[in-house]
């Protein structure tokens, strides 16, 4: 019961109208605020304006387009991961569903709706064998997913016949001239909010995963089965299900990463999302979310993969030299993470 | 009849090498040398697009051969597991071996097995340490990148702004491609003013083009040290809307049928240069060692620009 007492105050500090009271409690923010606070003082000036491109809007909607992948397989991953599981096969799921996705509009003149359907469908399907295996079968998580990282990535390959999806990649293609309509308006700003269809996919993925983890029973009992498994299951919660769900849902967002992936691309890559899996994991954890399971949340993630993004930005605008941004990116992760360490102890 | 698309320039290639090898038919029936050879091939990772495409190149130019049955083997990026296959097909008794090898030091001593159980071996694209082996056959990445460079400060005129969204710089060609640009653009006014290590990947390649595009207005070519990064900077101009996808030139390396070729076939690319697979030359090359002709050691296989004008008639040779 202290468990589930501490989670309801963590979760209290991560909320995100309440700034004040967060900021003390949440060092996750004052990462971000610093990193930002780099970016500010290393941005070059644009050559046009002469203005600090950090300060641009410009610069923060491209860092967000950018990473809106990998936010979307981060809110997935921290499903996961709050009950005490990891799911290693995201990337190749994205995969698959970028190479299906694009298989069925560019090969097979699907029109779009129809073809995210199905996307979707297989990626809730994969991520629910995924939980199966794990919940029914008792395989660890982190050997399931790894057998599912593989087989997915071998099924994008065969689908694809091992090239990348693309209009005229193949005389019997549907489409031979133009990328579907669909990728240009995925990656278009709408017209009046200012943001494309892909980061706001990313933006509404995470609050309603927020509202979910937060306010449903399903979201408490993801936590209560990452804090102790076995008293869970002795309060009457079904486990097993609830498991399922939590794989299936991380599934379904991998997959709809992948529709994204290929919209970005303009093309469906049997290789994409090759080691997505770790930048997602990467995102959960440096926003303070426990890999034990039980602690975190998804402000948390949506804190991690801001921070990994703006890093990134921040080393690509001023074009670091490769061997720095690593050394920078390895420097930056360990000191977000001793940040959350000193906020558990 | 579906992969027809991926074969037009191989076909073009095969219909020279056919013509070249017209006569060699008739020689080796008068020998009366054997009837059916059998070419071990082992590849070493069958995940890149352009060793697929590598293998496609031996299977088409042996389909063509009546005499010569290939046997294709995918190390899938696992050096011993390519050490292991060099020694199945030694213990197989095939008459000639080709490989692309993973790595240069360990599969050394196999291929010299090999040529100790005078078995021939043709090393393709990455060389082995020694002098055993049989042929080696190469492209010349720094040439590439010259004639890259070339290209470009002829195309605009001497003088202007260039992005170069780079390989996997720990990797010699990607290396050898920034060496040979360098050295195309010498003299020149051309600046490299944005370069990033895009490890041979769209994703990568277009991300930092988004930033090279948000700090400089001005943009005049990109280079792409493979066609898929200069692809993934055409996209990122493209999605920008200010038309500049239009007015800056994109030039990447590899000329893949269904990649760079095509992308220039759509007008996305100003040109593409092909590096070489060698897979059509290594039958070439197997064929006269078979019939006991002496053939060179090494072989370095030239490139061919791909232009709007030139796409459907099969590049040019440079």
């Amino acid at each position: 019961m202290a468990d589930r007492r501490k989670t309801s105050s963590q979760d209290k500090a991560a909320l995100a109208g309440r700034a004040l009271y967060a900021l003390g409690n949440f060092r996750g923010i004052a990462a971000l605020a610093a990193v930002l606070l780099l970016g500010v003082i290393f941005s070059p000036q644009s050559e046009t304006t002469g203005k600090l491109m950090f300060l641009t809007r410009r610069l923060h909607n491209d860092t967000l387009f950018e990473n809106a992948e990998y936010g979307i397989l981060a809110v997935g991953m921290t499903l996961v991961i709050l009950t005490g599981g990891i799911d290693l096969s995201v990337g190749s799921v994205l995969g698959f569903a970028a190479t299906l996705s694009s298989l069925l509009m560019v090969a097979y003149g699907w029109s779009p709706v129809p073809a995210i359907l199905v996307t979707v469908l297989a990626g809730a399907l994969a991520g629910s064998i995924n939980g199966f295996l794990i919940s029914r079968f008792r395989i660890q998580p982190f050997v399931a997913t790894l057998a599912m990282m593989v087989a997915a990535r071998g099924a994008a390959k065969w689908i694809s016949g091992g090239i990348k999806v693309q209009p005229g990649a193949r005389e019997n293609y549907a489409l031979q001239g133009n990328p579907p309509q669909f990728y240009t308006w995925m990656t278009s700003k709408v017209g009046g909010i200012g943001f494309e269809p892909a980061t706001l996919l990313f933006i509404i993925g995470i609050i309603v995963m927020l509202l979910v983890v937060r306010y449903t029973g399903f979201g408490r009992r993801l936590y209560a089965i990452g804090g102790n498994e076995e008293a869970a299951r002795l309060s009457g919660i079904r486990v097993a299900s609830v498991k399922v769900a939590a794989y299936m849902l991380c599934g379904i967002m991998a997959a709809l990463a992948g529709v994204s992936n290929a919209a970005r691309l303009q093309l469906g890559d049997p290789e994409a999302g090759f080691t997505y899996e770790l930048d997602a994991i990467a995102a959960v954890v440096i926003g303070g979310t426990s890999l034990v399971g039980g602690h975190g949340g998804m402000f948390f993630t949506l804190v991690g993969t801001l921070i990994i993004g703006y890093i990134n930005k921040i080393l690509s605008i001023n074009a670091v030299a490769e061997h720095f941004r690593l050394l920078a990116k390895g420097g930056i992760i360990v000191a977000a993470v001793l940040i959350q360490q000193r906020r558990k102890t | 009849m579906r992969k027809a698309s991926m074969y037009i320039s191989p076909a073009i290639a095969l219909l020279i090498c056919i013509a070249g090898c017209a006569k060699q038919v008739g020689k080796t029936g008068s020998r009366g040398t054997r009837s059916t050879y059998v070419i071990g091939m082992s590849q070493c990772n069958r995940g890149e697009p352009w060793r697929v495409q590598m293998d496609a190149d031996i299977k088409a130019a042996a389909l063509k051969r009546p005499e010569l049955k290939a046997l294709f083997k995918d190390a899938q990026n696992n050096t011993a597991t390519q050490q292991a296959q060099v020694r199945e097909f030694i213990a197989q008794g095939v008459d000639l071996i080709i490989i692309s090898p993973k790595e240069a030091l360990p599969l050394t001593k196999p291929v010299a097995e090999a040529v100790d159980a005078k078995i021939p071996v043709i090393v393709l694209d990455r060389k082995v340490h020694g002098d055993k082996y049989t042929c080696f056959i190469g492209a010349d990445n720094v040439l590439i990148g010259r004639k890259a460079g070339e290209y470009l400060a002829r195309v605009l005129g001497g003088k202007g702004k260039v992005v170069e969204l780079k390989g996997l710089m720990t990797s010699t060609p990607g290396q050898e491609r920034h060496e040979g640009f360098m050295q195309g653009i010498e003299g020149s006014e051309l600046e490299i003013i944005f370069d990033a290590d895009c490890h041979w990947l769209e994703p990568d390649a277009q991300r930092e083009m988004q930033s090279a595009l948000a700090r400089f207005p001005e943009i005049d070519a990109v280079y792409g040290h493979n066609d898929p990064s200069a692809h993934g900077a055409w996209v990122a101009a493209k999605r920008e809307d200010k038309g500049r996808e239009k007015t800056t030139k994109f030039v990447g390396i590899d000329s893949l049928p269904h990649e760079g070729i095509r992308y220039v076939r759509d007008g996305i690319l100003s040109a593409t240069f092909e590096y070489p697979t060698g897979g059509r030359e290594a039958i070439d090359v197997a064929l006269k060692i078979l019939k006991g002709e002496n053939v060179p050691k090494n072989i370095t296989l030239g490139t061919r620009i791909f232009t709007k004008d030139n796409v459907n008639k099969g590049g040019e040779v440079l």
